[in-house]
């Protein structure tokens, strides 16, 4: 057999192994999407943004059927809803970290906004540190492709040569090029969401804007600006904590605050209920005080 | 002078590299084409090119789209020069097929392949003119087929479509397998990286209700 052959082979087997785990998710109004099993309970991982609505919802499974799911929860921050349907005996994955993942390697992008399942091939155009997603979510790895997001593919995973999954896809975190959701990110997410059903935040219970830091602090801090609190919430985990307005906050547990997103982003859901070390100045002085997290209603 | 020349020599004593199956992948990818590369053909009207061809038989049949000779006086040019008027024999605008017919004989043909069981992910090739040039190879993998693919204007019929750079000029030509066989004729756009082409079965059956 060729090289070609075998490569060729080995795309159309990673297609067809991978095929057995993807479902059509009929979400939205327009052209269905794609979805990936998570777990042999029914559980599916999708995109947020095709599941427009929170009730109706079908899956497409690979032999065919159509049956009902539910929503179990979304976090549109990172565009990733889960989905539970009844059907048992669904073929589970492979979902795979990014570690070996290199730029230029040859993946797939699979979707079945139909019956069938679908295939574009394409390569690993860039893989980056941890970034903020616009809507504020934490993505662990930056992973960007050159693969064509063919109608209804957004959902649907983005796979190695070997038929391992790295994440799912989505046309519209960032506009205009293909970024991959990582199935490090994903995990601890469905895991919330199946627990919660939402997304636990934390929360301090202060207003803010960002201010300039005097030149010696910001010398010493190494940062050019901090969070100015402009309202404290009575009763709220911040007053508790002893910040008052004027303080400024510098820092939240050993990471910079410079800006309102880099608070609300320190304020993981983890936090909840646990202290945090919040760096703040006042009077001129640096101060370090310890509030206990509350959860965002 | 001569530390360059030492330095020279010493990136010269550097192994390249690379891997022996990747240069295998390469010969295995121009051992396709070259074995469907002579049944391409260009359609043009005077000097205008308007499309590509496919040989279907070596007695001076050949296979291009319907929109590509609507309208047109065709002239065929092989890929060794020669240059034949060409008259439309059968013409399916539904199927966007057509088969034309030149005084020629002997001509180098293409071997059929299997349109029927192609799967989402296997490797393929398009071989046309785009944009005018000529004799230009894409390459990418078989999307999907049959009818009622998203995002495909008469979605009822079967098309097979593929992800790689299909453009003007290509229409006609042969969508090759990685053995070099037919599996489609190269059709039309979808997206800026989505091609259809109609299946190489559907062609058969053309031809066959056309002559009967």
């Amino acid at each position: 057999m060729t090289v070609l052959n075998e490569l060729s082979n080995a795309m159309a087997a990673a297609v067809e192994n991978v095929g057995a785990s993807l479902v059509r998710v009929e979400g939205r109004k327009r052209m269905s999407a794609t979805g990936v099993v998570w777990n042999s309970d029914g559980v599916i991982v999708t995109a947020s943004h095709v599941v427009t609505r929170d009730e109706e919802l079908h899956i497409g499974l690979p032999n065919g059927e159509t049956v009902a799911a539910t929503l179990v929860g979304r976090d549109p921050t990172t565009d990733v809803a889960v989905l539970r349907t009844a059907a048992k005996n669904l073929s589970v994955p492979h979902w795979a970290g990014g570690d070996g993942l290199k730029v230029g390697h040859l993946v797939l992008a699979l979707g079945r906004p139909g019956q069938n399942v679908l295939a574009t091939l394409g390569v690993v155009s860039s893989i980056a540190e941890e970034w903020h997603t616009p809507a504020g979510g934490k993505i662990d790895y930056y992973l960007q492709t050159d693969v064509t997001m063919y109608p209804g593919f957004s959902g649907g995973p983005l796979v190695g040569v070997g038929g391992e999954i790295y994440g799912i896809n989505s046309s519209t975190l960032l506009r205009g090029v293909s970024v991959t959701i990582p199935t490090t990110t994903i995990a601890p997410i469905v895991d919330t969401l199946l627990k919660h059903g939402k997304l636990r935040r934390g929360y301090l219970g202060v207003g803010s804007q960002p201010v300039r830091l005097p030149a010696a602090l910001e010398q010493q801090l190494g940062q050019e600006t901090g969070l100015l609190l402009v309202a404290v919430e009575p009763n709220s985990p911040a007053e508790k904590g002893g910040l008052m307005l004027g303080d400024v906050i510098v820092a939240l547990d050993g990471h910079p605050v410079r800006v309102p997103d880099e608070l609300l982003a320190g304020l993981t859901g983890d936090k909840v209920g646990k202290d945090a070390k919040v760096k703040l100045v006042r009077g001129g002085q640096i101060h370090e005080v310890n509030i206990t997290v509350g959860e965002r209603q | 002078m001569g530390i360059a020349a030492a330095e020279f020599e010493a990136v010269g004593e550097v192994e390249i590299g690379g891997s022996d199956r990747l240069r295998q992948l390469n010969d295995d990818i121009s051992d396709a084409i070259d074995r469907a590369y002579h049944a391409l053909v260009q359609i043009t009207n005077g000097e205008r090119s308007i499309g590509a061809g496919t040989i279907w038989h070596s007695e001076g049949l050949i296979l291009t789209n319907a929109h590509v000779v609507h309208d047109e006086q065709p002239n065929v040019t092989l890929n060794d020069g020669r240059k034949f008027p060409a008259r439309v024999l059968y013409y399916n605008a539904e199927l966007d097929l057509a088969a034309l017919s030149i005084e020629a004989s002997g001509l180098p043909t293409i071997e059929p392949g299997d349109s029927k069981h192609l799967k989402p992910g296997q490797w393929v090739m398009a071989l046309g003119h785009p944009w005018g040039v000529r004799n230009a190879v894409s390459g990418g993998i078989v999307i999907g087929m049959g009818a009622e693919m998203p995002d495909i204007p008469f979605s009822s019929r079967e098309w097979v479509v593929v992800s790689l750079h299909m453009r003007p000029g290509h229409s006609g030509g042969p969508l090759i397998d990685t053995a070099g066989r037919l599996i489609g004729i190269n059709t039309m756009i979808s997206g800026p990286d989505v091609g259809v082409a109609v299946p190489v079965h559907v062609v058969k059956k053309f031809l066959k209700d056309s002559m009967a």
